[in-house]
């Protein structure tokens, strides 16, 4: 057995084990459970459109979509100067690549390491409810993200024309601007929308540290258990997120073809995303009064110190990161997360793998496995719709969901991000199968083998191994997910998180960081050693 | 004089590991001269170009660089304005507009924020325009540099090097990408900008015939050693297939 295969193997075995880690006997179902879900999904068919829900969607809907846009119109800035900083493009010494490499990449791997909603919820306890909250962490966690690939791309531009230029007598800066610049443009451009329509379901989640948009809706519907308007604000979340979707694919697509005339897709979106970033920022300050100056008081900087100094435990005679009865307990709940990230990943991968062929373009057209049948369309548009409900509505929204059918616990925390990232893989994994090289495929079906032969010998053996690394890419994702998940009581880390920082044990919430830290760290290498290992 | 002396070399020695690139070579280029360079793959062409053109360090010997020890030329600027370089191809930036790709070679003497608006509004427009004109592509000054055919960006190029107004010319492998015409194309048109703008030019080539028709004076390399260094004319068939051949009976050893 080679050791491509020994690692699947080994996956599929950690995945079995995870699951060892849910009570199943206990009984996962609420009592009313059964009866709670067949209400949801009759509703589905049946959203609330009345006149006043309707209104209220559209205010939400922009209220989403303005943090969205706030955010990331900072997290670019942030992204792009640092990005330069840690590509080490702008480094002539061996410190200055130490610089950029060591504490650049370091600040923007912190900056990214914490989930969004995390640093929302440090901004709302250190300066209080303001919109800048939700602003300031969505512009970190995704400036950190980022800025990350902007330094990587940056690092690959070829090296002759810069040579070039550099012979032509051209300064770093000059280098920067004729070289670096509009050799990636088209690159960070495409990066950049990708991340935005993450950003606009980051956004809908600042409900829950009580920010308005539509997760603030659908959380407050479903406590009034009123479902058909859950699924309203829901669908207006989907048509959002799938819309930023069109208009990116479409930007990525024309992005790679040359075109001269002036009035372009190009052009026009470009305009499009001055005019809504400026209205964004507009709005924030008259609408929403935000005012950026009293964020900076002197009120504000007093609160916010304190708040640091309860982080350190600055004045606590037992801060709880030098307690080993707390360390126990962090190690445990950390344990747990990984087992949610484990299982949800599972699923999510189990999921993918029974639908990804039908959902592939080449299936449906029938040139993959060379049958055509009549139904291969219809399945194909089913199940991308469903790709698209499911990656369109965040974790933690399917995760409040869940929690009203099942009881709250690693399985429900699980279900959730499974749900999330179901939609995800199935749409990258599609992708790979429509890329494939058609001409093996081709040749064994000259030698008579049957469409499952052809799908098991052709098909499986040239995706698999790219199945994987999008695998593993997107259990890194996860594991900064679960903590998310589980403020809605869907166990590990983040439960403990939502409980220390109710009951303002700080030095509890910084010892959870640590652990958080540490199991995204752990993972992130875990997940790059398996990687390498396909190659 | 030592004045006339574009570059003296004396004694250089890279070595890349085990392999001897180049073992003791010494040369005098004086100003104007057109030079060939040529010899089989490995001879050491390409590592002599970047000793000239500053990009790598010689492990022994010295260079002089119009009277002037190479280490003294301190900045890059400085030194663009006596030495500049085409390569084989890719030294354009192809999302780039051609009149920027040309522009770049003002780059030396331009400030950060004279080169940040001039990629908004170009600066120094008449300058390029000209340039462009005189390689024969004054049609497709706003066109992105990746649209255009391999022989048109290697013209873009030169361009660019006629307005950076280097004293010399290095050109590594001009022509290895193009086709017969093109390439003869190119390089006649290499050798009349130098010899009107007064230039140096040393290019190395695969193509002996293209050395002798457009060469005044060629030296051929093997095994990181001048092997013969003669005036185009005097470059006979014997001493050419003695060159390669040679070559080909030692990897058999």
């Amino acid at each position: 057995m080679n050791k491509r295969n020994l690692l699947f193997l080994f996956l599929i075995i950690i995945f079995a084990f995870s699951l060892g880690a849910v009570q199943w006997k206990e009984g996962l179902l609420h009592a009313g459970g059964i009866s709670t879900l067949v209400q949801m999904l009759k509703s589905i068919f049946q959203p609330d459109l009345s006149w006043s829900t309707l209104q209220l969607a559209f205010e939400s809907l922009w209220l989403t979509l303005a943090y969205a846009v706030a955010g990331i119109s900072i997290a670019l800035v942030i992204a792009f100067i640092f990005g330069i900083l840690a590509s080490g493009i702008l480094a002539s010494s061996p410190f200055g690549t130490w610089l950029s490499f060591g504490v650049f990449r370091g600040i923007l791997g912190f900056m990214r390491a914490i989930h969004e909603l995390i640093w929302a919820w440090l901004f709302v306890a250190a300066i209080g409810l303001s919109p800048f909250a939700a602003i300031f962490a969505l512009a970190i966690a995704y400036g950190g993200a980022l800025g990350r690939v902007f330094a990587d791309i940056l690092k690959d531009v070829p090296k002759e024309p810069i040579d070039a230029l550099k012979s032509s007598g051209a300064s770093k800066l000059q280098i920067l601007l004729y070289g670096y610049l509009p050799a990636t443009a088209s690159n960070l451009l495409s990066y950049a929308m990708y991340r935005f329509e993450c950003a606009l379901r980051s956004s809908a989640i600042m409900s829950f540290v009580g920010l308005g948009g539509l997760g603030y809706q659908i959380q407050l519907s479903l406590s009034e258990l009123r479902y058909n308007e859950v699924w309203t604000y829901m669908f207006f979340l989907i048509v959002l997120v799938w819309a930023v979707d069109c208009w990116s694919s479409l930007l990525r697509n024309r992005l790679d073809k040359p075109n001269k005339s002036k009035l372009n897709f190009i052009n026009i979106s470009a305009v499009a995303a001055v005019s809504l970033i400026v209205a964004t920022w507009l709005y924030m300050f008259v609408a929403e009064n935000a005012d950026i100056f009293t964020l900076f008081s002197a009120k504000n900087a007093a609160h916010g110190q304190k708040f640091i100094a309860s982080l350190l435990g600055i004045g606590e005679t037992n801060p709880a990161f030098l307690s080993a009865g707390s360390w126990k307990n962090a190690l445990r709940l950390s344990y747990e997360t990984l087992m949610i990230s484990i299982i949800a990943i599972g699923f999510s991968s189990i999921g993918m793998l029974l639908t990804v062929i039908p959902a592939a373009r080449n299936a449906a057209e029938g040139t993959l496995t060379l049958s055509r049948k009549w139904y291969n369309w219809l399945v194909f548009g089913m199940i991308r719709c469903i790709y698209i409900f499911s990656r369109s509505v965040p974790e933690l929204v399917w995760a409040m969901l869940i929690v009203y059918i099942l009881k709250p616990g690693i399985l429900a925390g699980a279900l959730a991000l499974a749900f999330h990232n179901f939609g995800i893989l199935g749409k990258l994994s599609a992708e790979v199968v429509e890329d494939l090289d058609l001409r093996p495929v081709r040749n064994l079906a000259s030698s008579g083998a049957t469409s499952s032969q052809l799908l098991l010998y052709g098909v499986l053996p040239s995706v698999l191994p790219k199945f994987i690394t999008y695998i593993l890419y997107r259990w890194e994702v996860i594991i900064r997910t679960t903590i998310v998940v589980g403020f809605v009581g869907a166990g590990g880390l983040g439960q403990q998180f939502k409980l220390s920082m109710s009951w303002f044990h700080y030095t509890d919430v910084t010892l959870i960081l640590i652990c958080y830290l540490l199991l995204v760290g752990m993972v992130d290498l875990l997940s790059e050693g398996c990687r390498r290992l396909i190659k | 004089m030592a004045a006339e002396r574009m570059f003296v070399l004396n004694n250089l020695t890279k070595i890349y590991g085990e392999m001897k690139a180049l073992s003791s070579l010494s040369l005098v280029v004086e100003k104007g001269e057109t030079i060939a360079l040529i010899g089989p793959s490995g001879a050491g062409k390409t590592t002599l170009l970047n000793l000239l053109a500053n990009t790598i360090k010689p492990d022994e010997g010295t260079i002089s660089v119009d009277g002037k020890p190479m280490q003294e030329y301190k900045s890059t600027k400085q030194f663009a304005s006596k030495v500049g370089i085409i390569r084989q191809q890719f030294d354009l930036i192809g999302q780039l507009e051609v009149i920027h790709n040309v522009l770049a070679g003002r780059l030396k003497d331009w400030s950060f924020f004279k080169s940040m608006l001039s990629l908004v509004i170009p600066q120094e427009k008449n300058l390029a325009v000209n340039a462009l004109d005189r390689v024969g592509l004054s049609n497709k000054v706003f066109e992105k540099a990746m649209n255009l055919s391999g022989g048109e960006q290697q013209r873009v190029a030169l361009a660019r090097i006629l307005i950076q107004k280097p004293e010399a010319v290095l050109a590594d492998e001009p022509v290895a990408s193009l086709d017969p015409a093109r390439a003869e194309d190119i390089l006649y048109m290499l050798t009349k900008l130098a010899a009107e703008e007064q230039q140096t030019l040393i290019a190395s080539l695969h193509s002996v015939s293209y050395a002798k028709k457009y060469f005044k004076r060629i030296i051929a390399l093997k095994s990181g050693k001048v092997y013969f260094d003669l005036p185009a004319e005097e470059v006979t068939e014997e001493l050419l297939s003695s060159l390669y051949y040679l070559e080909e009976d030692k990897r058999h050893e």
